[in-house]
Order: structure tokens, then sequence, then C-alpha cells
């Protein structure tokens, strides 16, 4: 049932032992808990077929949550795990193990796509069907019925709060797993030739990206030995102080590297905003055009784009 | 403190590799050793290896920018090389640019620029 390598949530969510008795505690779920779940053992062996198909009759008239369950193999496997889990809440035991395996199920329905209302809509049909077996079970003993709902009330909470924070884990891991693709796409850094790299800077330039193009930029440089580094920020719609001063840094610090730094893209509009500013870019090497740019890098490592024609060696632009 | 950073001397080049942290003793002494050792053998080059550094305070930064200043006074050209990449971050963001020190990624490329440089010295 488990698909590829999944998170480890137990890790994620700091579940040790310390933390599992932590909310056992705050789930007031006692000794005395769990020797009445031990005891109302029999009492789930014997109901938990009917409770099972109640909770399903809830999910199959609805379409939204019926959709889950597309073929009548799939539902009778999970109308098997549903009386599995129903049992394993009676075991007695609620140590790491069984936290554990609160999670998985808690995983699955997050990978599925299983919405939490339809999630916590099913728990609520489930305690009612508990209810009714109970007040079944302890025939005129209400008092009795409800001490047995309360201590199952606690223990299918406990699994909640482990279920919600499973599916809590896994949005912020795809969040995080994006905005580091995000990242890493912000700045590709191309290797051009032998020690010549290139990279182009697409869409604005804030404070954090400036931060990231340069430490991307400076790490690349020496991990691939680059005698030049060609940024290209044709792609960068405003070109204002603050991003001049980024380039300019970035520069400077790829200098100390011991490695040089060529400026391509820049159009009329930005050579003109760039002096209006004031902005001092005369240290940096600065071309219009990308091609340009190429060729000064290509002639820091003593290498030359030459026409194949003997004759034209001076048309060597596309 | 004298000494504790070593300065080889491999033929007309003077190699000086840091590899502890830079105190600021440290570097008052490096720089009054490196100082000597130019006088004393007349090398026309000087190679700092700080590939070893994981930070540099502005206050070595700037001891290291004056010793090339002050070997470039006594005719030896300073290279610094294998500087870390969040080194030169930390740099450029505290504004210390240390323009008019050359650097080189390696001391392989640090090397070839001084033979380069002796080359076009010797030839003219």
């Amino acid at each position: 049932m488990e698909l590829g390598s999944q998170p480890d949530y137990m890790k994620i969510l700091k579940l040790d032992e310390d933390e599992v008795k932590r909310r056992l505690a705050f789930f007031e779920l006692t000794d005395e808990d769990f020797r009445r779940l031990t005891e109302l053992k029999s009492f789930a062996d014997r109901c938990t077929q009917d409770i099972t198909e109640g909770l399903y009759e809830l999910i199959m008239a609805y379409p939204e949550s019926r959709a889950f369950f597309p073929d009548q193999a799939t539902l009778a496997r999970v109308k098997r795990l549903q009386n599995a889990y129903f049992l394993h809440l009676f075991s007695g035991t609620y140590d790491l193990n069984y936290v554990r395996e609160r999670l998985r199920v808690g995983a699955a329905h997050e990978r599925i796509g299983m919405p939490p209302k339809l999630y916590l809509g099913a728990y609520r049909r489930y305690l009612a069907l508990i209810h009714e077996r109970l007040l079944d079970h302890f025939k005129g003993n209400d008092a009795e019925a409800s001490t047995a709902l309360a201590t199952i009330r606690k223990i299918i909470f406990f699994d909640m709060a482990l279920a919600f924070d499973t599916y809590i884990a896994a949005y912020l891991e795809t969040m995080t797993r994006h905005q580091a693709a995000i990242r890493e796409l912000s700045t590709p850094v191309i290797k051009v030739y032998d020690r010549v790299l290139l990279l182009p800077i697409v869409g604005t330039v804030d404070t954090q990206r400036a931060n990231q193009i340069m430490e991307t930029v400076l790490v690349q440089v020496v991990e691939q030995q680059a005698k030049v580094i060609i940024i290209d920020i044709a792609g960068v719609p405003v070109v204002d102080t603050k991003v001049a001063d980024h380039i300019l840094q970035t520069t400077a610090a790829v200098q100390l590297l011991g490695a040089r730094t060529v400026l391509t893209g820049i159009s009329a509009s930005v050579a003109r905003t760039v002096i209006q500013l004031g902005v001092e870019l005369t240290r940096v090497d600065t071309r219009a055009k990308l091609s340009e740019g190429i060729e000064v890098a290509l002639s820091i490592v003593g290498k030359k784009i030459a026409s194949k024609k003997p004759k034209k060696e001076s048309e060597d632009e596309e | 403190m004298a000494g504790s950073i070593p300065i080889l001397k491999i033929g007309p080049t003077l190699l000086a590799t840091i590899q502890i942290d830079l105190h600021d003793t440290v570097v008052d002494a490096f720089q009054n050793d490196v100082l000597l050792e130019i006088e004393k053998s007349g090398s026309s080059g000087l190679i700092i290896d700080i590939s070893a550094l994981e930070s540099v305070d502005s206050y070595v930064a700037r001891m290291l920018a004056n010793t090339a200043k002050m070997a470039k006074l006594m005719g030896t050209e300073t290279i610094i090389v294998g500087m870390q990449p969040a080194v030169a971050a930390t740099l450029v963001r505290m504004g210390y640019f240390m323009s008019g020190i050359r650097t080189a990624l390696s001391l392989q490329e640090g090397l070839e620029l001084q033979a380069e440089r002796r080359k076009t010295l010797d030839s003219e």
C-alpha cells in the first residue's frame, strides 16, 4: 500500500515517547480508560462489521465521498481496513507503534486527497454508530454506556489529532518542496563553455532573490572553477538603484573569488535609467547583447568565435 | 605569536597558507612576518591562500588588503587565492569590496597568473 518513500511523519511531528505521553495526558486518557477499552474488546469484535457498514452507508450516499471508492474491490479492502482500525482502538497499548499506525492512516487519507470535512463528517457518524451499539450492549445501564462512550471518544479524538497533524505536515512538506523548486528555477546557472557560466535573470529581483542569486553564483563559480560568469538581465523588467546595487555586489564578490563578471542585456532604457539614477556601473564589464557578452567571456578564457569561411572572420555574429 | 603562519619561498614566489583562525594579533604578526620575508628574499610575488578560512571579519579583510598594498610598495605583487563563497558574500555585504586586490580561484591559478606576469615583465 505504501507508495514510494513516505516522509517520516514521526520525525517531522517530533513524536517520541515523551510526546505521546503528553498527548495521552492532554486527552485525559488514563490507565482506567485503557483498562475499559480492553474490556470492550469483545463488544468491538461483535459489532465492528455493523459499524463499518453504517459508516460506508453515509460515505456512499454522497457523490463527493463516494468518488474515493470507485469499485467493489477497493470498497471491500477499505472496509476490511476499517474493521482492523476499529479493533486496534481496543488493543490496550497506545505506544509509539500505535501512533505510527495512526499516522499511516492519516497519511493515506491525505494522499488520496480526502478533504478533512469528509474525514471529520464520517467520524461523527462513526461515533454515533458506536454510541447506538453501546446502548444496546449495556442494555438499560445508560450510565455505564456513557462512561464507555466517553473513553472511546477520548481515543478517537486522540487519533483525529494525529491524522490532522499528518494532513498539515503533508501540506507543509509539499509547500516547502515547491518553494525549493521555484528557488532553483529562478537561478539556472548554465555552462556555456569550459569555465564560462551564464546566468539569465528573468523577472523582478527583490532583496531575497538577489541574495539567493549571489549565493548560487558564488558557489557555482567555485564549484565549476569558472573564470567568467555572464549575467544577462534582459529579462528583468525594471532595473532600479536596488537591483543595480545587487548586481554590483555580486560582481564584486565574484571578483573576490578570482573570477570575472560580464553583464549583458542592457537595453537602451536600462542604460538611461541607470545613468539617470546615478548608479556607478562603470566598474562592471557590460554589453548590450548576450552574444557580445559571450564573445567577451570567451576571449577571457582565450577562445574566440570564428567564421568557418576563412576570409570573413569579422562576420562571426549570428 | 610570530611564525604561527608559515611563509614558504617557492622560486620567486612567497606562499602563505592560512589554516588557523585569524585573531587580530595573529594577523598583525602575519603582516609583519610577510613584510620582513619580502625584504629578506626580494620575492616578486606573494600568494596568500585563504581557502581554509570559513569566515573573515572586516578587520582581517582590511589587514590582508593593507598587507597587499604594503607589499606592492616593496615591489611585490600579491594575489589572494581560494576565497570561499560565503566569505566573499559577507565581505561585499559589509560593503568591503577589496578593490585593487588581485584574486584567483585556486593556488594553481594564482601561480599561473604570477608566472604569466613574470613572463610579460621579462619580455619588456
